[in-house]
């Protein structure tokens, strides 16, 4: 089908636009706000009017009637659309990942002060997207939105719901809504300098080069004849507690077998896959004393630290744009390279269906993701690297820092194949995997 | 152990080069403060301590406020990094906030306070960062080759472990090769100099394992390269100190931080210090500040502590970071962090990986069994006098800390002195410990005070012992002035200036006990042979004793 964005033509089923990241499957245009908007609009209209014949039938039925004691009551007021009571302050707790963290204080700090946002306090509470799915699913009840920062879990939290309220996966959906906030792929993000010897060996910077570079024991002499920088340093988070950690994970995945969906358990299983995944997990910066956390976190660690302790590392080209100026300024420029197999991570915004959460609860939750995807909004997630989910705020003016910074390889239209989340099965056995790669 | 109250002393090691009322290590003067005050209480690794003081009186002075509107006072408190985190897991110091100078210390504090069931510090933060270097004298650095050739710990390793000294690189007048790097116990920057020397002995620059900490090819490097080492100490910036002071016959190189390169340009110095980054690869100092995990630390405390942590990462308290030598955790570089303060700010190239914290202490453990060995001297004052305000019982029991932590591998030989001088053989620890104990419980106060006799006896001993592959030293410990008039001030200052070459000096370490010590004299003697001067009381005599334990 043809993307309403930029029309570029995608297979049928793919949730989201290869090239611009646009919503496409009807499930998705279901949340796109353009549409809902639109259709909003339109029930609107009906209500009005339904109110508006009411009201006239009322006030004439009353003229006809007697007078009675009562003459002077007023007329029954015009039913309205249900409405949150203005003594009404509605708490909803948000569980996010911290990558939008920035982003995400300043539009509630935003929020609050508009006419909607002082009925609803908005609770931030900063989680790591599989922390957050546990909390869920063990009833923390002072969670109503959850947005980790891709849909890899989603999944896993579906099927660990299942298990612990009872029932199939299809019954009493906990997600009641869903929607993307704002997209970023991931990338590599190397020093320009050791990018330029690193590409001279081997052309490309992918999963597999670097598994080579990696196994070579003596490192940048062996690479570039470079004996002073001594062994190829690359890393990436945890992929127990972060999402950019997790992609690392199915992405080499992918990458391995050559194939963008359906990741599967035998795949995982393939013995040269786990020997090839092994190399690279245990070879990373960091897989002695312990993988950073944050993706954030990793990107201003190699600002700080700079090729001392990272050549390269895979974060959100959000993590890369809002730190380019700043390690030009301490060490060197830095290169963004796009991975052959790429995932969007579009920070789904899960407008939870809980005990817990009531109908004034998903109401708030709506109106602060209307706000969310406003226009103006929206463009300031574009200041923080991020690509905007609504489709009105283009990606390609001259203030986007996909364009400001193309010189560092960042690119509007993303190359490369986009894959498909895996199963919560699939998840699962990849992380054992990665986990007995680390015993020693 | 913190130092609250080691005051009024010239004592280096700690503190900023004037010295003050309240030292390095004593909490924040006390301001009055407003009624309605949440005090917080900062922990953290002395190497920082000048940027510390002086943001903290900024934020103090700021009156800033949590929620509830009460104003934030912060007391900081610098100590050693290993120190700090004993201290703190043993509830000695009730801190809310801790940066010790590394992450190791972190891991290592988290590590064992998980033994408990909860980790020691939250999610930390980086306030400051400054590699680790190995700081030189400039044309000593030449010589080896810098900057045009890479130079690192193999290089120093070597010449710590060759005789010939400087020679070998056609400087025969800079003499034998002198290293010196802190107590790896106490300080980040002595844990990361034995870290390097493993890696290097087992001739790795990652995946350092305890089987390789163990072998006997990495036991015998350790203790060839500290062999060359001079003494250690409780810190870095003590370190730091003595070579500004005393210059290259004092060490030729010492293991320290990046920023304290910087930092001895800001006086006048003959021979200028460079940094050199070891090729091999080096540590990130990254000073991570945490808030504690302790039931003292409420939700209040909390919320003032996260106030006071984005304060200090703030751009203008970053700027000031930068100003003391320190790459700033958030901002830009720039003067003078530049060749012309002896640093290049696109090093180090590579680091060495930091290893876990079972292989942490394996390393440590290492070091101990290998470490350059002493022979200390303890001329401890027995006159009359020492009876009074239980100068003597505490006096003791400072002793006692000394002979515990001492390596059984030392030497101590106890010389209680009063109206005579009595040289007792000495005893090595592995099998002499408790009947140095002993002794030392055993001393009665009585008589008069030869003080210099004492001293010059002392010396002599030490002297005579030829091993030169020890560290020496005498401590010192008298209440009052020497009375016996047979040997003079001046006599003894002449004798102890002696015997300069070969990093096998002779150090007086000495202790000014109550009053009616002549402080200036005792100073006098520290100085002329290169060892510290403390003025102690019996509140303190135990913290002064650990601290000069450091140094061996």
């Amino acid at each position: 089908m043809q993307c309403p964005r930029c029309s570029e033509v995608n297979k049928d089923g793919t949730r989201f636009c290869k090239k611009c990241g646009a919503p496409l499957t009807d499930e998705a245009m279901a949340q796109d706000p353009i549409a809902a908007a639109a259709s909003r609009r339109s029930r609107r209209r009906w209500i009005v009017l339904v109110v508006l014949i009411a009201g006239a039938l009322v006030i004439a039925m009353r003229r006809r009637s007697a007078p009675t004691a009562n003459e002077n009551q007023p007329a029954s007021p015009a039913p309205t659309v249900p409405n949150v009571s203005t003594d009404d302050v509605v708490k909803l707790g948000i569980a996010y990942g911290t990558e939008k963290q920035e982003w995400l204080t300043w539009a509630a700090k935003e929020f609050a002060a508009t006419a909607e946002g002082r009925n609803i306090q908005i609770d931030l509470r900063p989680m790591g997207s599989l922390e957050a799915a546990q909390a869920i699913v063990h009833d923390d009840k002072d969670i109503h939105v959850w947005s980790p920062a891709s849909a890899l879990y989603k999944d896993v939290f579906l099927r660990d719901w299942a298990d612990r309220h009872g029932g199939e996966r299809s019954a009493a959906n906990p997600i009641a809504k869903e929607s993307p906030l704002a997209l970023t792929p991931m990338v590599f993000v190397m020093w320009q300098e050791r990018y330029d010897a690193f590409h001279s060996k081997y052309q490309e910077l992918s999963f597999p080069t670097i598994g080579n570079a990696m196994s070579e024991k003596s490192g940048w002499d062996a690479i570039a004849g470079k004996p002073d920088w001594m062994f190829f340093k690359f890393s990436h988070t945890n992929p127990n507690q972060s999402n950019s950690g997790l992609m690392a994970l199915v992405l080499m995945g992918y990458d391995y077998h050559g194939k963008h969906a359906g990741l599967d358990g035998r795949d995982l299983t393939d013995a040269k896959f786990q020997a090839w995944m092994q190399t690279i997990e245990r070879g990373l910066t960091g897989a002695a004393s312990g993988l950073v956390s944050s993706t954030g976190y990793l990107m201003t660690s190699m600002i700080q630290r700079g090729w001392s302790t990272y050549d390269v590392i895979f974060v959100y080209e959000a993590s890369a744009i809002e730190r380019l100026q700043q390690a030009n300024g301490r060490w060197g420029p830095l290169r963004v390279v796009y991975p052959k197999y790429n995932m969007w991570n579009e920070n789904p915004y899960y407008v939870l269906n809980v005990p817990w959460s009531d109908a004034r609860h998903r109401k708030a939750a709506e109106t602060f993701l209307q706000f969310l995807l406003s226009d103006r909004v929206q463009q300031q997630a574009m200041q923080h690297g991020f690509r905007p989910a609504n489709l009105n705020v283009p990606t390609n003016g001259p203030e986007s820092p996909l364009v400001k910074y193309a010189d560092t390889g960042l690119q509007a239209n993303v190359p490369g194949v986009f894959c498909e989340p895996p199963k919560a099965e699939v998840i699962e056995n990849l992380l054992l995997t990665w986990q007995r790669s680390q015993t020693r | 152990m913190v130092c609250f109250t080691l005051c009024g002393c010239d004592r280096r090691d700690e503190t900023s080069s004037t010295s003050k009322a309240s030292t390095a290590s004593a909490p924040s003067p006390a301001k009055p403060q407003p009624r309605e005050a949440i005090e917080l209480l900062f922990s953290y690794g002395s190497e920082k301590q000048k940027w510390v003081e002086d943001v903290t009186a900024t934020f103090n002075a700021e009156a800033h406020t949590i929620g509830n509107g009460k104003t934030i006072h912060v007391t900081t408190v610098a100590s050693g990094s290993g120190e700090s985190k004993d201290d703190l897991l043993a509830g000695r110091v009730k801190a809310h906030l801790w940066s010790p100078a590394s992450s190791v210390f972190v891991k290592l504090g988290n590590a064992e306070s998980m033994v408990k069931g909860s980790p020691l510090v939250g999610p930390t933060k980086e306030l400051v960062l400054s590699p680790v270097v190995i700081a030189m004298w400039k044309p000593m650095a030449e010589a080896l080759g810098w900057p045009n050739k890479p130079v690192g710990w193999s290089d120093v390793i070597a010449m710590a472990k060759d005789p010939s000294g400087w020679a070998k690189y056609g400087r025969p007048e800079f003499g034998r090769f002198k290293f010196g790097h802190t107590h790896p116990e106490y300080s980040n920057s002595g844990l990361i100099s034995i870290l390097a020397e493993a890696y290097a002995g087992a001739g790795k620059v990652r995946d350092l394992s305890v089987d390789d900490v163990n072998s006997p090819k990495v036991a015998d490097y350790v203790g060839d390269v500290e062999r060359a080492v001079v003494h250690y100490g409780r810190s870095t910036g003590f370190f730091g100190r003595r070579l500004f002071e005393d210059g290259p016959t004092y060490l030729s190189a010492a293991v320290l931080y990046e920023n304290m390169v910087i930092e001895s340009y800001a006086q006048p110095m003959t021979v200028p210090l460079v940094a050199i980054y070891p090729k091999e690869g080096t540590i990130w100092s990254d000073h991570p500040v945490g808030i504690v995990q302790r039931d003292w630390v409420t939700d209040e405390h909390k919320q003032a502590a996260q106030a006071y942590i984005d304060f200090l990462r703030a751009p203008a308290q970053q700027k000031k970071a930068l100003g003391y030598g320190f790459r700033p955790a958030e901002g830009e570089l720039g003067a003078p962090l530049d060749a012309a303060h002896g640093v290049d700010p696109l090093e180090p190239k590579t680091i060495l990986d930091l290893p876990s914290p079972e292989v942490t202490n394996a390393t440590i453990e290492l070091w101990r069994r290998n470490k350059k060995h002493s022979n200390v001297v303890l001329v401890f004052d027995r006159s009359g006098s020492m009876q009074e305000q239980q100068k003597m019982i505490h006096a003791k029991a400072g002793a006692i800390e000394l002979v515990k932590m001492l390596g059984s591998e030392d030497e101590l030989a106890l010389e209680p002195f009063s109206s005579s001088v009595v040289s007792l053989p000495g005893a090595k620890m592995s099998d002499g410990r408790a009947d140095t104990i002993d002794r030392i419980n055993g001393l009665v106060p009585d008589g008069q005070t030869l003080l210099y006799e004492a001293v010059q006896t002392a010396y002599r001993k030490v002297s005579a012992d030829t091993r030169s592959d020890r560290i020496r030293a005498i401590v010192v410990l008298t209440d009052g002035e020497d009375n016996g008039k047979r040997v003079t001030l001046e006599q003894l200052l002449k004798e102890i200036s002696g015997g300069r070459e070969g990093g096998t000096d002779v150090r007086i370490f000495t202790i000014g006990y109550g009053q009616s010590a002549r402080l200036d004299d005792l100073k006098k003697i520290a100085k002329q042979a290169r060892g510290e001067f403390y003025e102690g009381k019996p509140e303190n005599i135990r913290n002064v004793f650990r601290d000069i334990a450091t140094f061996f």
